[in-house]
């Protein structure tokens, strides 16, 4: 199997004027293509730093970051990201067509193509009609439904979300995790996200890793031997699951 | 509060004062012979004598011309060098003292600077007008860059947004609604010196028509341009208004729903 992400000793500081933060340190780790990929760790520990780096909204001190083993600088191509907070990442003066058509616009596609892959994408996250609404019009939920909607239309082989369903409710939260493993099996697409949520991570991945420390490092990496297809109902009651559940808990707590 | 809340009772609660004004105003005028107050009825007949539309190309025409000309050069400069400087808040710290001091300056009293530039061509006055109209849409425009979510540009840069777009599908339309609030004031004040200007050496535009009425002791012809002036400034701000509530449609939309 491919790699699709490759993070080489990658360490980040931040300089402030009180002195320097070291954020991450000397942090590796490969995605195989294909993976859903969770990283967790205790809040503050540098896991949106590490995803910023990952997305090429920052670059590391020290360490490369290679997807599909070209070194990132900016942005890449091949990846797209959902963001935590989908009222500051949708924007509200677009409505959900235009919204999904903007990082379309610098793709080769004629009108008809555009309209066909935003139909097509609203179609998989089940939005289906959603076209000329306003984000703001929609719940919570919908709303971070539009923003898988926007990253699956560019066509991506990598997703990368951070804390996607920190905002929503619980039910809501259930739903948007198994769209999530719906969209990995339908397009193939090697995902990434960043979650404080332990039992999330152990339900939608194929491999945890575990950030801790100050700075961080890569505490261990849990592999999710549980089969799929998984479901809320009996995956969330499997014995194994709270195995995983209870050792994952551990190494964040730093108690193992 | 339903029924207040409809148009048609709004427009009524609106217009029951400005009629009553109108109406105080032609009776307690009808029979004036102080010759600075002539009766409204009077001023009335010569206002549909002078505006419709004997005086209509010589002094409106120009005066609209002057307006629109350095209003749009005003605010074009405005949000562009607004844009740059709200956009890079380092370089805007140098240059703040100069537009605080220029902006400081009350716009009509620059008119006479002006002359000395441009002489007493129509381009004094668009040149005039654009400058006073530059400043407080270039100060809300850098208002509302600063203002802008880091999230939104984070959004922006990992889609890959080209810096065109990110200027003007993300950047723009995020500070619209300040911007649109400075595109208002300098309306404003572009109407004040568009007449002010016309006070100064010319003989057409509706400023230069009122002025010179009062000059020649036309008072009824004067009170015809201050009336006139009033329903320009009012029809000027209902258009710009409609406009504004157009473009901030998703804005005002949003606001609704979150009250």
């Amino acid at each position: 199997m491919a790699t699709a992400i490759s993070v080489n000793g990658v360490s980040m500081e931040y300089k402030t004027p009180k002195g320097t933060t070291h954020v991450l340190d000397n942090v590796s780790y490969e995605v195989q293509d294909g993976h859903f990929v969770s990283i967790v760790g205790p809040s503050g520990v540098g896991k949106t730093t590490l995803l910023r780096l990952l997305t090429g909204l920052a670059r590391p001190t020290a360490g490369e970051i290679l997807v599909r083993g070209k070194k990132i600088s900016s942005s890449p191509d091949d990846l797209a990201v959902v963001l935590q907070d989908y009222t500051r990442s949708l924007m509200p003066w677009l409505n959900v067509e235009k919204n999904i058509a903007l990082p379309l616009k610098n793709q080769n596609l004629s009108k008809a193509e555009r309209k066909e892959r935003i139909k097509a994408s609203l179609a998989e996250v089940g939005l289906e009609g959603a076209e000329s609404k306003y984000p703001w019009q929609l719940s919570g939920g919908m709303q971070q439904r539009v923003s898988i909607a926007r990253a699956l239309a560019v066509r991506p082989s990598i997703l990368v979300m951070d804390e996607p369903f920190a905002s929503v409710d619980a039910q809501t939260r259930f739903d948007l995790e198994d769209l999530v493993l719906k969209v990995r099996d339908d397009f193939g697409i090697t995902t990434l996200m960043v979650t404080h949520d332990i039992d999330e991570a152990v339900y939608l991945s194929d491999e945890i890793v575990v950030l801790h420390g100050k700075p961080a490092k890569v505490r261990d990496v849990v592999k999710v031997d549980i089969p799929f297809p998984r479901s809320q109902m009996e995956t969330r009651n499997d014995q194994r699951f709270a195995e995983l559940r209870t050792q994952v808990y551990g190494m964040v707590r730093g108690l193992e | 509060m339903r029924l207040l809340n409809s148009r048609i009772i709004r427009f009524i609660v609106g217009i029951w004062l400005p009629i009553l004004l109108i109406w105080w105003w032609w009776t307690w005028s009808a029979d004036s012979v102080d010759p600075f107050f002539p009766p409204l009825s009077a001023i009335w007949e010569q206002f549909k004598f002078n505006w419709i539309w004997q005086y209509v190309p010589i002094h409106v025409v120009p005066s609209l011309r002057n307006l629109f000309a350095g209003y749009f050069i005003g605010i074009f400069a405005g949000v562009t060098l607004g844009a740059l400087l709200g956009a890079s808040p380092r370089v805007s710290r140098y240059f703040e003292p100069v537009i605080d001091f220029l902006r400081s300056i009350p716009p009509v009293a620059t008119v006479p600077v002006f002359i000395l530039f441009f002489g007493l061509d129509a381009q004094m006055r668009i040149a005039a007008v654009a400058v006073a109209a530059c400043f407080p849409t270039l100060l809300s425009t850098m208002q509302g860059f600063r203002a802008t979510d880091p999230t939104l540009l984070d959004t922006g840069k990992v889609f890959r947004l080209t810096p065109f777009q990110m200027m003007w599908k993300v950047r723009v339309p995020n500070a619209s609604p300040i911007i649109w609030s400075g595109l208002q004031v300098s309306l404003q004040i572009a109407f004040v010196v568009t007449i002010a200007s016309e006070i100064l050496g010319s003989g057409f535009g509706i400023g230069a028509f009122t002025t010179i009425s009062i000059d020649s002791f036309m008072i009824l012809d004067a009170w015809t341009g201050v009336v006139l002036l009033g329903l320009l400034g009012f029809a000027l701000n209902i258009i710009f208004d409609l406009v504004e509530r157009w473009s901030l449609r998703w804005y005002i939309g949003q606001k609704k729903l979150a009250s």
